[in-house]
């Protein structure tokens, strides 16, 4: 099918733009693979590239990313060095330079690994829409409704945060299973793989919230974290084999790989 | 659904284009402008032998629309040779390091390469294979082709200093 590209200058021009048949092209790692080789029915592409959605902002322990920020910029970012090895466990450099914040929230799992990390920073998402603006949590982005785009997303930064993905090579390859954690007095642990969304695990944050984090609760959480996951099977891995080695990665993440 | 005009400076030189709705900057180079270094592997951002310096960083022109980047630089293989058509230092080490073999992947090797090498001079082993790994190679293998970039920093120090 022939296609447009719009190139809008404001989020206003974006949202007007995006009409039947119109979706947001970002960095276009997700959106132009199935353009440029299957049959599909979008007849517009909505550039964000000159939207005036790209840049970081930290304030008051709080940090917000542009939706059209790549995910390059955020692992140059000194400001957010926590993030560097989800940024770095994603793709390759060519691809980062490309792949934007907002555009990972919409993959879907093995990949979309910084959408796992933005779940356990339990990260607002800002969108813009025809009836105006608003902010949403990550789990209910996909939800969106079409005419939707997000704009930025904003967390508090974590006192401590945890990170883990077990991939098939040490550079770019899918999730087998991706861990992110932020601890503290109301832990939060997100898990990839374990889903074709990310999925929060609320029985393995009740173990972790129960008392001080040593290798027995780490194996607990591991434990627990299975019971919220519903692993897959695709050409990475097998649903068992994620389910298998979901605790491992759970209690690596939390406390090692030496532990 | 018009052409649009669109302004690039390519290799250090401006040019102008007329881009039909939806054509990538890998199209644009290749049919437009006649320059075929970038070549179309999969044409879903998973081979890298499309790469091209955009604002001076690498990435897959496959899967850029080229008229979300009007006014933008870009520079490929073609603009790596001196003026006088000799080689620069990564392609001198690719040829005589035996780092070709079919040639698929080589401008996107290069230029992923050189991307590298205008940050990070002195390159490890281990960032050479970090620059390169949204690059496949099937027929030359990947040992060859790191020695290469390795070697091309090393004529490079040499050369400043």
């Amino acid at each position: 099918m022939p296609i447009t590209v719009e190139t809008p200058e404001s989020v206003a021009d974006v949202v007007g733009a995006l009409g039947d048949g119109a979706i947001v092209l970002a960095g276009g790692t997700h959106v132009m693979p199935r353009i440029n080789t299957e049959p599909h029915d979008v007849s517009a592409l909505v550039s964000l590239r000159r939207a005036g959605l790209a840049g970081i902002d930290l304030a008051e322990g709080e940090a917000t990313i542009g939706a059209a920020t790549t995910l390059a910029q955020v692992g140059a970012d000194a400001r957010l060095a926590f993030l560097r090895p989800v940024i770095e466990s994603i793709a390759s450099p060519t691809i980062r330079n490309l792949a934007t914040v907002g555009g990972n929230l919409f993959v879907e799992q093995p990949y979309g690994d910084l959408a796992v990390a933005l779940l356990a920073l339990d990260a607002q998402v800002d969108v813009a829409g025809p009836g105006g603006s608003g902010s949403l949590g990550v789990a209910d982005v996909t939800g969106l409704p079409a005419g939707h785009v997000v704009t930025a997303v904003r967390f508090a930064l974590p006192a401590e945060f945890r990170y883990t993905k077990a991939m098939r090579r040490r550079l770019n390859s899918a999730s087998i299973v991706t861990v992110a954690a932020v601890l503290g007095p109301e832990p939060r642990l997100a898990l990839g793989g374990a889903g074709r969304k990310p999925i929060r695990s609320a029985s393995a944050e009740a173990v972790l919230a129960a008392g001080p984090l040593d290798r027995e609760r780490a194996d607990a959480a591991g434990r627990a974290a299975l019971e919220d996951a519903e692993p897959f099977t695709d050409a990475y891995a097998s649903a068992w084999y994620r389910g298998r080695v979901l605790p491992v990665h759970v209690r690596r993440a939390l406390i090692g790989e030496a532990a | 659904m018009r052409s649009r005009v669109i302004e690039l400076t390519v290799n250090d030189e401006p040019r102008e284009l007329l881009a039909p709705p939806g054509t990538t900057l890998l199209a644009a180079l290749r049919e437009t402008l006649g320059l075929t270094a970038a070549k179309r592997g999969c044409a879903q951002g998973a081979c890298g032998t499309c790469t091209v310096l955009l604002d001076g960083e690498p990435v897959m022109s496959c899967l850029v629309p080229v008229e979300t980047i009007d006014g933008a630089t870009v520079q490929t293989l073609e603009g790596v040779a001196g003026p006088d058509g000799g080689l620069d230092a990564v392609q001198a080490a690719f040829l005589e390091g035996f780092a070709t073999q079919c040639g698929f992947c080589t401008s996107g090797m290069i230029m992923a390469a050189e991307a590298l090498l205008a940050t990070n001079p002195e390159p490890t082993r281990d960032d050479v294979a970090r620059a390169i790994s949204g690059n496949v190679c099937r027929c030359t293998g990947y040992e060859s082709i790191i020695n290469a970039v390795l070697d091309a920093a090393t004529r490079r120090t040499a050369a400043v200093s």
